[in-house]
């Protein structure tokens, strides 16, 4: 037998063989993406998608159910032992009420367990729906986008997926309280109607009471945990401009300014540990008072002869279960409540942007294959028409072409050939083998374009990952090489295996400029498109490039858009629009003389 | 060397971490002001914990007089008083405790994330770019929030937890010695799941948050990357990577849940036990004679009492463990010595009493590395700009960082002026508005000097773009402004700190390509009446500079003005012939 755990789970030998039930299948499951319809309120999407896996949470309820109402009965079975056993002197009811006890626990115990699994995941797969409907629509959208992603998709897809998921805990947990809260009613009801028409009427006021009372105590700490992310914030954003602070010998006062930031977060903080004082006295004294008149009244009942004194003991053991129950519905389920529905809002605003009328709410996830029709080549259909208020200009195959213009002009051409559905200035026209570029899919439109937009991103990994794409066909060594050479990343570039770090951070900013030319140039797309490649390169590199450039592109033409003398001396010819520029480019006088 | 040490080895010079001894050493220090309190803490916690103990008790003896048949209306009312009294001062007694703790434990962090971050700014640079900066962001950021997010845990469990545990076991002992033995006897099976849980959460928790951050990575890159995303094409491939990743997060959170669940078992098993003890106690007790039925009821309720608690203290065991592991990573930064940038061969430069720089016989190389810089002799008399031309890997960086101090020269002999400033690639714009964004450098710098500022470098038509001028909220989460924008805000800034030499290394860079001239010029202005040293990104900033000097493989190759470098038809010559050429292409269609 294996001496150490196969799950590791360090379990012991007993029982290390048995398998473990509930884990999630190593691979991700095909997800659907919700659909969102117009007349979907925050609290109709969060009902929609808790209610979407009944197979998981329908068992969930039923055994959470088991589980606490198996918590309820452990001080009732307690005090029937005390009464049967104990006062009776009865050995044979003690054993079995131990007996009694110990079935009490290994069921509740079981239940908790796969509740628990269960829980978990009905939370991840809905978690995964929702980031697959998040990723498909805004973060990676197929279809017409209104504006790209802003930074806010982060924490909608990770914070609030999280949030709206929790609401499926609703449907089992609160449930099972719920319910719990009744069983315990009804055992009293069964000792004494009055004792348990004291707690069906004094349950639902505790709850009320204190759910008023942590309203108020939640916002405090949501404040405060808004002021600690702000000075966390400010920490962060100091450090990470540590060498323009040293560069201008600004150290003493960066640090008195981070200090003002972290005494205001501790003003925050003691003013939430007040609140939360308060909330405590007033919790325990609610508590207290309800306990205490319930045991009370038990106790007049029991000197007046209406109660046995097993019934008394039963009553006090019942009290005690009803506070766990009512702290996890004021602490846990009315929140969510709250969250989940501000969480579902967000979601639904960030799917509304990417999604105007009804385009592409529907469509199918990301399949693989497509766009292979775009391959058919008719012979000019690598001709790339511009045209720039009203001028036409063409790139040929196996050009080089320069093109110049003023910023602003040059970002507008970029944007439009970046991606051709996106809104345009108006005065930019494209045309690709003759097709205005909107007419062609996304897929058909990048199978024959490959653009590299000046303010590029490298995907952590190595540099090698960056370089290769796995759709595409054509990572030969020779290829990468080539790219590597080309694009003067040979002179820092000894092992493609090397990591690049988070946003391509262990390399300098013209490191990283390099092997974004480099990966752009590793492409095969028979047309690409550079904007501002080398600004972050220094001259005598730059040079290097441009000599190379030339060398490198092979069977493909190439849009260089800059306006740096020595790139543009290595094309074919040069469109210059410094004197052109369409309407949307706003006034002349940004405009610099190159 | 311990295991623990060891995995901090030299390869990735990284910031000290403190061992737990060190960080409880200055955590005891911390609480010199505090100690007062602290003490009253405890006896605050005992003293309502204890009122805890009334309900149990006062219900066992109401159970005993109806028993007896002792009990009437007045003992029932009496009863019931008393439990209510006991539950409003105990609320009290327990509110009081738990707020004055929290004040103290957030009082003591302020005081160690101030210190961490001061000393952040204080270390020796070379030391922190080193390590680099990324370790100091992560232990001033995650792990302040860490320790911040731990406080009702470690609170909650050292006030009402452990008070609540030794008040009620203290309760068992006075009601009768045996509950207590028969509670304790069942001990080791909570010592055994403890250790268990000890020795598999922390790992399966460690997966789980590294699933978690790689998920958050992999959608923050798409989000950031959106326009590589669609240039290359590659949408769908980011999409199944974010799925991967996010589905990576439900393989390690269903195994975080299994560990819990498991070690839940673990402590229903000893609830049970402890529970069939005290009914197995109670029934022999009473049997004997020596107890009552209240009294057992007593017991049932207070070992159900210390059930809770026991329960909340083994969960929040990796919550305070990882506390723990952050804290030591923030002392270990605040504890660097001070002594610590004059450590052997960290030489600062000597100041020169007026504007002029002299390097002699520098050479300088990272760690074991080759030489960066070999053998430079330079001078720049003061007033004059010296630009540096060279192809990546030639030194011209290294050289600007031995200047300006960062580094210190493996031999040779450093001069410059005391006011020194640089300004890199590296554009930064703080969170803030335009004008702490300004007076970081001068604090005081009034409304005039800041518009001075901003119309030297051109700056001032920046302003008339944004919202609310100079109180337009810019960097992260306020007003984006541009690479070429932000540079001319650091240019303005630099202004205002009025230094005698300005190191500008490849400062004008990250400019889109006309705004290049725009942001030249505004360097020059900045440069006016200083000495300045310009690592040249463009050949047109090194014709503008009063002489050029070229460098290759770390040594000076060409040196002189820029006619006399074109008529020496060197290597310079070759680059500006390029560059003129390429400035003189027009289009031909």
């Amino acid at each position: 037998m294996s001496r150490v755990d196969p799950a590791g789970f360090n379990r012991g030998p007993l029982t290390r063989w048995l398998p473990v039930l509930g884990q999630a299948a190593p691979e991700p499951p095909d997800a659907r993406p919700f659909e969102t319809r117009a007349s979907d309120t925050p609290g109709r999407f969060v009902v929609r998608v808790i209610f979407s896996i009944p197979r998981i949470t329908v068992p969930a309820m039923l055994l959470a159910i088991t589980w606490q109402v198996g918590e309820s009965a452990v001080p009732v079975v307690m005090g029937l032992a005390i009464d049967r056993a104990l006062a009776a002197g009865d050995a044979g009811q003690l054993l079995l009420w131990i007996g009694v006890l110990v079935v009490v626990y290994i069921v509740l115990t079981m239940a908790a367990r796969f509740t628990g699994r269960l829980n978990v995941t009905a939370l991840q797969l809905l978690q995964h729906r929702l980031r697959t409907t998040l990723s498909s629509r805004v973060l990676h959208p197929r279809h017409t986008t209104v504006r790209p992603p802003d930074g806010g998709v982060v924490s909608t897809m990770t914070n609030d997926v999280a949030r709206v998921s929790f609401a499926v805990l609703l449907l089992t947990m609160s449930i099972s309280r719920i319910v719990s809260i009744v069983f315990i009613a009804v055992s009293l009801l069964v000792v004494h109607w009055l004792l348990g028409v004291l707690v069906l009427v004094g349950a639902p006021v505790v709850v009320f009471l204190m759910g008023m009372l942590s309203r108020r105590l939640s916002r405090s700490t949501r404040e405060y945990q808004d002021l600690l992310a702000a000075t966390v914030g400010r920490a962060s954003d100091l450090v990470a401009g540590y060498r323009v602070i040293k560069g201008i010998r600004a150290e003493a006062e960066a640090t008195r300014r981070y200090r003002q930031a972290s005494q205001e977060t501790l003003v925050g903080a003691k003013r939430n540990a007040a609140v939360l004082g308060r909330f405590l006295v007033a919790s325990g004294v609610v508590n207290g008072v309800f306990v205490a008149a319930v045991t009370g009244l038990a106790g007049w009942f029991a000197v007046d002869g209406q109660l046995s004194i097993g019934g008394l003991i039963a009553t006090v053991g019942l009290t005690q279960a009803l506070l766990p129950q009512i702290e996890g519905i004021v602490g846990a389920s009315i929140p969510n409540i709250a969250s989940s529905q501000a969480s579902a809002a967000r979601i639904l605003e960030a799917l509304g942007n990417a999604c105007p009328v009804g385009s592409g709410a529907d469509a199918p996830a990301w399949s693989a294959g497509a766009g292979t029709d775009a391959s058919e080549r008719s012979p000019d259909a690598g001709v790339l028409d511009l045209r720039v208020s009203g001028v036409p200009h063409r790139v040929a195959p196996v050009e080089l072409v320069g093109l110049r213009a003023d910023d602003r002009t040059a970002a507008l051409v970029a944007a439009a050939l970046l991606d051709p559905h996106a809104e345009r200035a108006p005065g930019i026209e494209i045309r690709l083998g003759g097709h205005p570029v909107e007419r062609l899919t996304p897929a058909e439109y990048h199978a024959r374009v490959t653009v590299s937009p000046h303010r590029m991103t490298l995907f952590s990994g190595t540099i090698r990952s960056n370089l290769t794409s796995p759709s595409g066909p054509s990572s030969s060594a020779d290829r990468l090489d080539a790219a590597v050479r080309a694009a003067a990343c040979d002179d820092f570039v000894t092992d493609l295996d090397a990591l690049v770090g988070e946003n391509g951070n262990r390399l300098s900013g013209g490191q990283r400029q390099r092997v974004a030319l480099a990966r752009a140039l590793a492409t095969d797309t028979p047309i690409l498109v550079l904007h501002d490649p080398t600004t972050a390169v220094d001259s005598v590199t730059e040079q290097v490039i441009a000599e190379r450039l030339r060398e490198v592109r092979s069977d493909r033409s190439i849009l260089l858009i800059a306006s740096t003398p020595a790139l543009l001396s290595c094309c074919d010819r040069v469109i210059d629009l410094t004197s052109a520029t369409p309407e949307a480019a706003g006034d002349a006088s940004e405009r610099t003389v190159a | 060397m311990s295991a623990a040490a060891g995995t901090n080895t030299a390869a990735e010079p990284g910031l000290p971490i403190a061992s737990g001894r060190e960080t409880g050493r200055e955590l005891w220090r911390l609480s010199r002001g505090h100690r007062a309190r602290l003490a009253a803490i405890g006896a605050l916690g005992v003293g309502g914990a204890g009122f805890g103990l009334t309900f149990p008790l006062v219900t066992g003896y109401l159970v005993d007089r109806v028993q007896t048949g002792t009990a009437d209306l007045g003992v029932v009312l009496t009863v019931t008083a008393v439990m209510v009294a006991a539950a409003v001062v105990g609320a009290v007694g327990s509110a009081v405790t738990i707020v004055l703790a929290t004040r103290t434990y957030h009082t003591i962090l302020a005081v160690l994330r101030e210190r961490l971050v001061g000393r952040a700014m204080t270390l020796p640079q070379h030391r922190v770019e080193r390590a680099g900066t990324g370790d100091l962001i992560s232990r001033s950021s995650d792990d302040v929030t860490t320790v911040a997010d731990a406080a009702p845990a470690v609170i909650g469990a050292v006030t009402t937890t452990v008070f609540t545990i030794i008040v009620s076991l203290a309760g068992l002992v006075a009601l009768d010695w045996p509950y207590a033995a028969a509670f304790v006897v069942t001990l080791p099976i909570y010592v055994v799941g403890m250790r268990w849980y000890l020795r598999t959460g922390p790992q399966v928790y460690r997966a789980e948050r590294a699933a978690m951050s790689a998920r958050a990575q992999q959608i923050v890159e798409s989000q950031r990357g959106y326009a590589t995303v669609i240039g290359f094409g590659l949408a769908e491939q980011r999409h199944h990577s974010v799925l991967r990743a996010s589905w990576g997060v439900a393989v390690q959170a269903a195994r975080a849940r299994t560990v819990q669940s498991m070690f839940n078992a673990r402590l229903n098993c000893a609830e049970c036990l402890s529970l069939a003890t005290v009914l197995v106690t109670g029934f022999l007790l009473i049997q004997a004679g020596s107890s009552t039925i209240g009294a057992a009821t007593a017991a049932m309720l207070l070992v159900l009492r210390l059930l809770e608690p026991i329960n909340q203290l083994l969960l929040v065991i990796d919550v305070v463990q990882s506390a723990a592991a952050s804290l030591n990573r923030i002392v270990g930064v605040t504890a660097i010595p001070d002594a610590e940038s004059s450590e052997p061969g960290a030489r600062e430069p000597a100041m020169t009493g007026d504007a002029s720089v002299r390097i002699r016989r520098v050479t300088f190389r990272y760690g074991s590395g080759p030489r960066v810089l070999d053998d430079i002799d330079l001078d720049i008399p003061t007033g004059q700009h010296l630009a540096v031309v060279g192809a990546s890997g030639a030194g011209k960086t290294t050289l600007a960082a031995v200047i300006a101090g960062v580094h210190p020269p493996e031999t040779g002999t450093v001069t410059r002026p005391e006011r020194t400033a640089v300004i890199t690639q590296e554009v930064h714009v703080f969170a803030g508005t335009v004008r702490e964004n300004l007076t970081l450098s001068a604090p005081d710098a009034s409304d005039r000097e800041i518009r001075q500022a901003l119309n030297t470098t051109g700056a001032s038509a920046i302003l008339d773009l944004l919202p609310d001028g100079l109180e337009t909220r810019v960097g992260s989460g306020g007003h984006q402004l541009t690479d070429a924008q932000a540079q001319q805000i650091a240019l303005a800034r630099l202004l205002l700190f009025h230094p005698q030499l300005a190191i500008f290394d490849e400062a004008t860079a990250e400019a889109g390509s006309t705004q290049a001239g725009l942001l030249d010029r505004a360097a020059e202005a900045a440069l006016l009446g200083r000495t300045g040293l310009v690592i040249a990104h463009r050949l047109s900033q090194a014709a503008a500079c009063d002489r050029i000097v070229v460098m290759e493989h770390g040594r000076i190759t060409e040196c002189g003005t820029h006619d006399q470098l074109l008529a020496a038809a060197g290597v310079y010559a070759g680059l500006w012939a390029a560059w003129e050429a390429g400035r003189n292409v027009r289009e031909v269609e």
